[in-house]
């Protein structure tokens, strides 16, 4: 990305930068709220940056590895240096997962996973979550009357914060996973090489990075997992059996099972595991599941692609070579520490440079959490998984094994007015609601296009400013 | 949407400023001075059925033995085919796809694939939807061909996505602009009318990297809206594309079939719609789940020609089905097939020369373990579409020659 400053005044950097499009701002809602500047910068493309103060960088940085924030909380976060707001940030550590009701339910733990988002003060770590459950991803369909969802969510939010090895080696026998890439059905005889072809393909390497011959190998290595129901001490216990009779006592026992701490997960079974030699990647040996993963961590293409992946969901739509490649060397040198990880990001130029702000596009769910998030109402949790449909995510129901869209991705005529009508749905529960001048000044920076300086201007009732404020391609971005 | 100077010079500074990504106004600024190839009123409509369709138990190879040995439970019974001929049939879901095809509506090419096939998903759809087995092109073929030939201006309603959310990887390019329209009552502004004046005002001139994409995704919106609140008064269905009794889920495709009829009936600019039926992954319980499928797709089918027809329209349009791959020839454990190799599909419309195109291939003589072998590329198929229906220059979008099926009738 180029660097393109522009020593004009703030009215003079303002025109140039869109062609006029960000033309005359409102008083109320003017930029003179973020502080005077002797140098504008114009960002990606044409907002002009308010990076260059402290207040704006922490804005930025929570906006990013959390959702959204009140006044109060940028206010405390402000105070910080911007170094030491990242270690605050990446040090924090997960709040549990509300109990919903029906663990086995995918409604309802994508509910409760809403709700949490919106109302947790450790925003980082669901945001981590997020990351993980797009590129580590699975579908809801299947767990079919277990709670594999509930599971895969509690394991991402746990070894999502801790390093990739310890992240991999759980995924490896994580029941949701194991279905979704058939781990479950690899034998010895038949070696499934689904997964084995997508933890390098699209988790850990990328194409071009090992042989099909690799694949194969791989998947001999991974044969025999099976899914066991463990107790809390790690012993394995009987599961419930379903029929149709027993529909209801059925998922009323695993519910309780796992409300005591009983947990599915993958077990590796002698029987059925292939234990020949293989050569995978170079190595040759009696190869098992947890020497796939040390093995594909030692491949030089590992770091760089899994930096590169949170650097486009964390920092900016197209990263340079050379700036994934210094953070991915920090990365590789910790064994893969995922704060030390995140923290290379959030220092990065790629991250911090004025040219950077409002670089990405908030997902459906982050639009929504966000939304939200600024208006105070986590009861709109439960419609907020239905909404994703119109939006194209629905939590646990990617498009494809590779995961969910990004940025530009996410944009087509439909999506865009499903993200306008639930700024109206949201704004049609309650009756009070935050002033606009402060939420735009927090929210956004102060930093207004004309239209969306117009319609808060035009607009006559709270509503209608909250409205302008959440349906604003602002509010879209980030 | 038009392209004003002060678009083409705000988009352009946005392009030079960010090196991130060319808007595609910017890009259809200086495709603008270009000309375009297709000048006609002819529509494709893509049918995509998605999870990989078994071939097999679509257009059935009844009188072959090793069809019934392969497949003890999953075989389409051979008394129960609608024969075609004396050695394949249609799934007897099949009954208006029959009719049509007695009346001259449909050729039937088989065995379309390609060489060294891979069998997943994944990279299937990739290969079809960029036309290119190679994985290597970034733009979808029929955004190619829109851009290029059809609409290098970005009328927002040449391209329709009908019945869904996004935009089709087959429709993506950079100077393609695609309406996409889930349903008639949920393309709109709720709210009432302050929000419907808002929210369009809201990007006019949107700045940044993004600006170009939103303006350009809400300002086809708009025409969209308006077009089908005109359109509801001058379209009345003259079929009934809902199945009775069956829920609306198992309508999803006669909805969107209707769908497009409207817009095809009221907007003269429409080339090019998209529609979906998903859930054709039949590793277990097959025979249930793809009758049910083919059932729809045969109800949806035949009412959107049935309704083209009475409303004049059939002369106009041309239906392709697609799937990204068929299904092995023998079954497996769980009363299902897994992922196959060639597969048939089915070129429907009245402008169509019906028929058998391409040869079944053998289910003894196979590759890769048990699946079949191709006989007729892909691109042979979309290479017809482009240049003898739609009129267009196929090579410009294939990047290569293929050979043509004569599909179309050119009388």
């Amino acid at each position: 990305m180029n660097l393109t400053k522009i020593h004009l005044s703030r009215r003079q950097a303002l025109e140039v930068a869109a062609g006029g499009a960000l033309g005359a701002v409102a008083l109320r809602f003017g930029l003179d709220e973020i502080g005077p500047t002797t140098a504008a910068t114009v960002s990606a493309g044409g907002w002009p940056s308010p990076l260059g103060t402290q207040r704006a960088m922490a804005a930025h940085l929570l906006r990013r590895a959390g959702f959204a924030f009140s006044q109060a909380d940028l206010d405390t976060a402000a105070a910080l240096s911007y170094d030491d707001l990242v270690d605050h940030v990446v040090s924090q550590k997960p709040a549990r997962l509300p109990l919903p009701a029906d663990l086995t339910n995918h409604n309802q733990v994508a509910a409760a996973w809403y709700s949490h988002m919106v109302t947790t003060s450790a925003q980082f770590p669901e945001r981590m979550t997020l990351f993980w459950h797009g590129v580590l991803t699975s579908d809801y369909r299947n767990a079919a009357r277990l709670p594999f969802v509930y599971q895969q969510n509690v394991l991402y939010r746990k070894a999502g914060l801790s390093d990739l090895r310890s992240l991999l080696a759980s995924v490896t026998a994580d029941p949701l996973m194991m279905r979704y890439l058939n781990l479950d059905a690899s034998t010895a005889a038949a070696p499934n090489e689904n997964y084995a072809r997508e933890l390098m393909e699209l988790f850990t390497l990328g194409p071009g990075n090992y042989s099909e011959a690799d694949v194969r190998e791989a998947a001999r290595a991974l044969s025999g997992l099976r899914i066991q129901l463990v107790d809390s001490t790690g012993a394995r216990i009987a599961a419930p059996w379903y029929t149709k009779a027993n529909a209801q006592a059925y998922a009323d026992e695993v519910n309780a099972l796992v409300r005591s701490g009983a947990t599915f997960r993958g077990a590796l079974v002698a029987r059925v595991h292939d234990s020949g030699t293989k050569t995978f990647l170079g190595r040759t040996g009696n190869l098992g599941p947890d020497d796939v993963i040390d093995i594909v961590l030692a491949q030089q293409a590992c770091a760089p692609f899994v930096t590169r992946r949170a650097m486009t969901f964390f920092a900016t739509p197209n990263p340079s070579s050379a700036d994934v490649n210094a953070v991915a060397t920090q990365f590789r040198a910790s064994k893969y520490d995922v704060a030390t990880l995140m923290r290379a990001i959030f220092r990065s130029s790629a991250f911090t440079s004025p040219t950077n702000y409002r670089s990405l596009l908030r997902s459906p769910t982050d639009y929504m959490v966000s939304t939200m998030r600024v208006l105070n109402r986590p009861q709109l949790a439960t419609g907020a998984v239905r909404a994703g449909a119109g939006m194209d995510q629905v939590l646990y129901a990617p498009p494809n094994v590779a995961g969910w869209p990004s940025n530009a991705g996410w944009v087509s005529s439909s999506t865009l007015l499903a993200r306008i009508n639930f700024a109206t749905t949201a704004l049609a529960h309650g009756t009070t609601l935050p002033d606009t001048a402060a939420a735009v000044r927090t929210h956004l920076d102060g930093v207004l296009g004309r239209d969306t300086t117009a319609a808060l201007g035009a607009a006559k009732t709270p509503s209608d400013r909250w409205f302008a404020l959440l349906a604003s391609p602002e509010f879209q971005l980030k | 949407m038009s392209v004003t100077r002060r678009d083409f010079l705000a988009a352009g500074l946005v392009g030079a400023a960010s090196g991130v990504m060319v808007p595609p106004v910017f890009a259809k600024g200086v495709f603008a001075a270009g000309i375009e190839g297709i000048h006609n009123d002819r529509v494709l409509v893509v049918l995509q059925l998605a999870g990989g369709n078994d071939g097999l138990n679509t257009v059935v190879p009844y009188a072959d033995p090793a069809y019934l040995s392969a497949r003890p439970t999953v075989a389409v019974r051979p008394d129960a085919v609608l024969h075609i001929d004396s050695s394949v049939g249609l799934n007897p879901a099949l009954k208006g796809m029959k009719s049509l095809y007695d009346g001259g509506q449909v050729a039937i090419v088989q065995g379309v694939g390609y060489e060294n096939p891979t069998y997943s998903h994944f990279e299937n759809l990739y290969v079809w939807e960029y036309a290119d087995p190679q994985r290597a092109q970034t733009d979808g073929w029929l955004g190619k061909l829109l851009g290029s030939q059809i609409d290098s201006q970005g009328h927002p309603l040449s391209a329709c996505a009908l019945g869904e959310t996004s935009t089709p990887p087959e429709l993506r390019a950079p100077t393609a602009t695609v309406s996409v329209i889930d349903s008639i009552t949920g393309y709109m502004v709720r709210g009432g009318a302050t929000r419907q004046a808002t929210a369009p005002a809201l990007y006019r001139n949107t700045p940044g990297i993004y600006g170009v994409l939103f303006d350009q995704a809400l300002s086809t919106a708009e025409s969209g809206m308006k077009t089908l609140a005109a359109g509801a008064s001058a379209y009345t269905p003259a079929a009934q594309y809902a199945i009775a009794g069956a829920t609306p889920a198992a309508n999803s495709l006669g909805a969107a079939l209707q769908l497009t009829a409207q817009m095809i009936v009221t907007e003269p600019s429409v080339k090019i719609c998209h529609v979906v039926l998903s859930g054709f992954d039949t590793h277990q319980a097959e025979s249930t789940r793809q009758t049910a499928l083919l059932t729809e797709v045969d109800a949806a089918v035949s009412a959107f020609m049935t309704d083209l027809t009475a409303h004049g329209q059939a002369d106009r349009v041309v239906l392709m089905t697609w799937s990204e791959f068929g299904r092995r020839i023998n079954e497996n454990g769980s009363q299902g097939t897994d992922h196959g190799a060639a597969a048939p599909l089915f070129i429907v419309g009245k402008p169509v020369t019906g028929g058998l195109y391409g040869e079944q291939p053998s289910l003894t003589s196979t590759i890769d373990s048990g699946n079949l072998k191709y006989d007729i590329d892909f691109r042979s198929v979309y290479q017809t579409l482009i240049r003898d229906w739609l009129q267009g220059d196929a090579a410009t979008v294939l990047g290569a020659t293929y050979p043509e099926l004569p599909f179309i009738n050119k009388a």
